[in-house]
């Protein structure tokens, strides 16, 4: 009686008329059942027969070369998909590695020429912030849209410090101006800072040209007081790091007459008296 | 065929419920929608299902245009191939035989283009008919003797199993197997419930399957296929 029922499930399910969720419980006992299978194979046979439709090939073993040929092509496809697969990542990395080394080769190269002042007047303001985009964490691997991503962030990043160095070119100016030492340290673990080669110009010129920019800004009647209390108070803290980048740099600036360290000494004043 | 069969029948062909194209009906098949889910998932032997189901369809589709009966299969076993590494794409929008059936024609006709650049002894049929009693010339040709004897075993064994029917049964499976019918159209036309038409459709197929295994137990045509 059950078998009957099963059975007539079975037909059911062969015209499409049992419901999905019937249909996938008797499928999956199909699988396991070879009475069941053996009938589903012969309703076909029976239709087929009653349409003149070529009943032949099912003693030819149509449905088992089917299965065999998917066999045989999903095992084709998995030991392709190994070697053509580690080619296409190996590219993959290579031309994003490239494209990282080549933005950040041209941000170094752009970092030099206006640190070199050949980029004079406002422009020159930008290459702290190029400097500060290069040092964006570089992935070796990775896709080729990650690369592109990278370096699209990393161009951005420069328009960026481009457009807004005259608000918070201080401290960024300042970090320059920390300068060669900064970037030479390595961190704990011996790896270094930053990989981004300093200039080996004399950087002050720039630090000089941005904080005069950036005092000009804080003092004209065109700022705004809580703009000069955030510039000021990031004067102060960059000399701090200055002062503990290296020791008594402040006193050798003051001492050795340097453009910067008349210019800090300047601008304590200036806010001192305010 | 009964005097309501042919009624039934002509109803069916005034209505259009099948289709004009694949020779049947488009209704949705939840079972074949229900397998293919089955691998989408990864469980290919669901798929094997699918192919036992159609591929007496598929052989005689893509026969309209190849003659050779092993061609035939080869290029249906090419379609479920094929087929089979679309199915990730197959959204049911359509019914899973409907999709197939483009696929195989696509395959017939791009085998038959093959061909066309590269002659050798086969036989094109260009014009693509598709009558029944002509195809059972075409595969008589070159079929071997066993082959050939088994088709005939096994249409002789069917037809004569439904000549033996009672008329309520066989009405039932004449107008599912050969019109296409759903059970809800059979019901309505034999003017009795979805869930007889159901029992009459299964006995009638337990009818002629006892007949047909009687048949493969006697040992012409023995598969494992089959049985």
């Amino acid at each position: 009686m059950i078998h009957d029922e099963r059975e007539s499930q079975l037909s059911a399910m062969f015209d499409g008329e049992l419901p999905a969720t019937e249909c996938e419980l008797l499928s999956r006992r199909i699988d396991r059942d070879e009475n069941l299978r053996g009938r589903w194979s012969r309703y076909a046979l029976i239709g087929a027969a009653m349409r003149s439709e070529p009943v032949a090939t099912a003693r030819s073993g149509f449905a088992r070369r089917v299965s065999a040929a998917l066999r045989g092509g999903e095992t084709r496809m998995g030991a392709s998909r190994g070697p053509r697969g580690m080619s296409r990542i190996m590219l993959n990395t290579a031309v994003s590695a490239s494209l990282v080394v080549a933005v950040a080769g041209l941000s170094i190269t752009l970092l030099r020429y206006t640190a070199a002042g050949g980029g004079s007047g406002p422009s020159s303001a930008t290459a702290p912030g190029v400097q500060a985009a290069a040092v964006v964490p570089m992935r070796s691997t990775g896709d080729v849209r990650d690369g592109a991503l990278l370096a699209s962030s990393m161009v951005a990043g420069a328009a960026t410090a481009s457009a807004a160095t005259a608000a918070s070119g201080a401290s960024v100016a300042n970090g320059a101006a920390a300068g060669s030492g900064a970037a030479a340290r390595r961190g704990s673990n011996g790896e270094p800072v930053s990989y981004v080669t300093p200039a080996s110009v004399n950087h002050a010129a720039t630090a000089l040209r941005t904080e005069l920019a950036d005092f000009i800004v804080a003092h004209s009647q065109y700022s705004t007081p809580l703009m000069r209390r955030n510039l000021l108070s990031a004067l102060i803290s960059s000399e701090d790091a200055v002062d503990i980048a290296a020791p008594g740099a402040a006193v050798t600036a003051s001492q050795s007459g340097s453009a910067a360290g008349a210019l800090h000494a300047t601008i304590a004043a200036s806010a001192s008296s305010r | 065929m009964s005097a309501t069969a042919d009624r039934l029948t002509a109803n069916n062909v005034n209505n259009g419920s099948g289709s004009a194209l694949t020779g049947m009906p488009m209704v949705a098949d939840a079972s074949d929608l229900s397998l293919v889910r089955r691998v989408q998932r990864g469980e290919r032997g669901a798929y094997d299902l699918l192919v036992l189901k159609y591929q007496h369809k598929v052989v005689k589709l893509v026969m309209r245009y190849l003659r050779n009966p092993a061609d035939a299969e080869d290029v249906a076993q090419e379609a479920f191939v094929k087929a089979y590494r679309a199915l990730p794409q197959f959204r049911g929008d359509s019914a899973f035989y409907t999709w197939l059936y483009r696929i195989a024609i696509n395959t017939a006709k791009n085998a038959l283009a093959a061909r066309e650049r590269n002659p050798v002894s086969y036989e094109l049929d260009v014009h693509g008919s598709d009558d029944s009693t002509d195809m059972v010339g075409r595969l008589k040709d070159p079929e071997t003797p066993e082959g050939l004897a088994l088709t005939e075993e096994i249409r002789d064994t069917v037809n004569h199993a439904i000549g033996e029917l009672p008329e309520d049964l066989r009405t039932a499976i004449v107008l599912r197997e050969l019109e296409g019918m759903s059970y809800e159209e059979i019901a309505a036309s034999m003017d009795c419930p979805v869930g007889t038409v159901r029992s009459r459709i299964f006995r009638a197929r337990e009818a002629i399957d006892r007949r047909l295994r009687e048949v493969f137990d006697g040992g012409l045509g023995r598969t494992e296929e089959l049985v």
